[in-house]
């Protein structure tokens, strides 16, 4: 049987959908059973999204700014 | 959040191919946040953003050769990479890694000897992802969580979720194998989700 620590090890290959079958039904049995790796697959999953809604990238405009610079600078020199 | 939908690639490229300015500018800004994330996997930040300047440079030449096939973000990334390989190459510095341990710590904590939760979950986080950005406070405790994760990690996560980059890509620019690269993206999401759960319970980063 599968135990909570090791659903918890494979959590993101659930979500992701990167398990094989057998071993995707076995966490899904132990999910019928167990509420709170029920909560955790959930939270997980919601970290998950709000990595993806976050704009992780953010950078410092001023980076960009030199950046941009740097490129009109070798546009013009061409 | 980055919008794959409002760049014409095509009609980008080819005013990139005629040096227009004005494409650099939308170019620059659209793809920069992305190669400055692979090169800090490699790089600290200023040998960072120094290695993406060059990288845009030699663009305004490479791109005349450059044919669609792998689409301009991914072919971007993989010139970063190699260019940050190079640099690597020569001043030989290895890349820390740890692939062994699919659990973080303070989560592996909260397991008994037998391997049921000792310490389970108290909450579910209930709001949708576009609610819980809206916190301001969480938005910016997540900022300071990410700048402390690994850059192995932070670059994968980045790269994967927040890029959506295909596994195999994110293999190919970090050169890592599927299987670290899972182990990677595991590790990221815990601490963002032990990092989530603290915030939830307390209010506090
Ligand atoms: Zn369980």
């Amino acid at each position: 049987m599968l135990m909570c620590r090791e659903l918890a090890g494979i959590a993101s290959d659930y979500i992701d959908g990167e398990l094989s079958a057998g071993r995707n039904l076995s966490v899904k049995m132990h999910l019928m059973m167990c509420r709170h790796c029920r909560s955790f697959i959930g939270n997980l999953r919601a970290s998950t999204e709000l990595m993806r809604a976050h704009s992780s990238a953010r950078v410092d405009p001023a980076v960009i700014d030199r950046i941009s610079d740097r490129v009109s600078e070798a546009l013009r020199d061409r | 959040m980055i919008q794959q939908t409002d760049l014409d690639e095509s009609s980008l490229v080819e005013a990139l191919k005629r040096g227009e300015s004005s494409a650099y500018a939308r170019a620059v800004s659209h793809f920069s946040p992305g190669m400055l994330a692979v090169a800090r996997y490699y790089l600290d930040a200023s040998s960072a953003e120094e290695i993406v300047q060059d990288c845009w440079v030699s663009v305004i030449d490479a791109i005349q050769k450059f044919e669609g096939r792998s689409g301009l973000k991914t072919w971007l990334h993989r010139i970063v990479a190699n260019r940050c390989k190079n640099k690597l190459r020569s001043s030989q510095r290895e890349i820390p890694t740890d692939f062994s341990e699919r659990l973080d710590p303070e989560l592996a904590s909260r397991f008994n000897t037998s391997g049921r939760w000792a310490s389970p979950p108290k909450l579910r986080f209930d709001e949708s992802a576009d609610a819980l950005m809206e916190n301001e406070a969480l938005s910016d405790c997540l900022d300071k969580h990410l700048s402390h994760l690994p850059e192995t990690q932070r670059s994968a996560l980045i790269l994967y979720e927040a890029h959506q980059h295909k596994s195999e890509d994110v293999c190919n620019i970090l050169d890592v194998s599927a299987s670290n690269l899972r182990v990677m993206l595991h590790r990221a999401r815990q601490k963002i989700l032990l990092m989530v759960e603290t915030f939830q319970e307390t209010g506090e980063c």
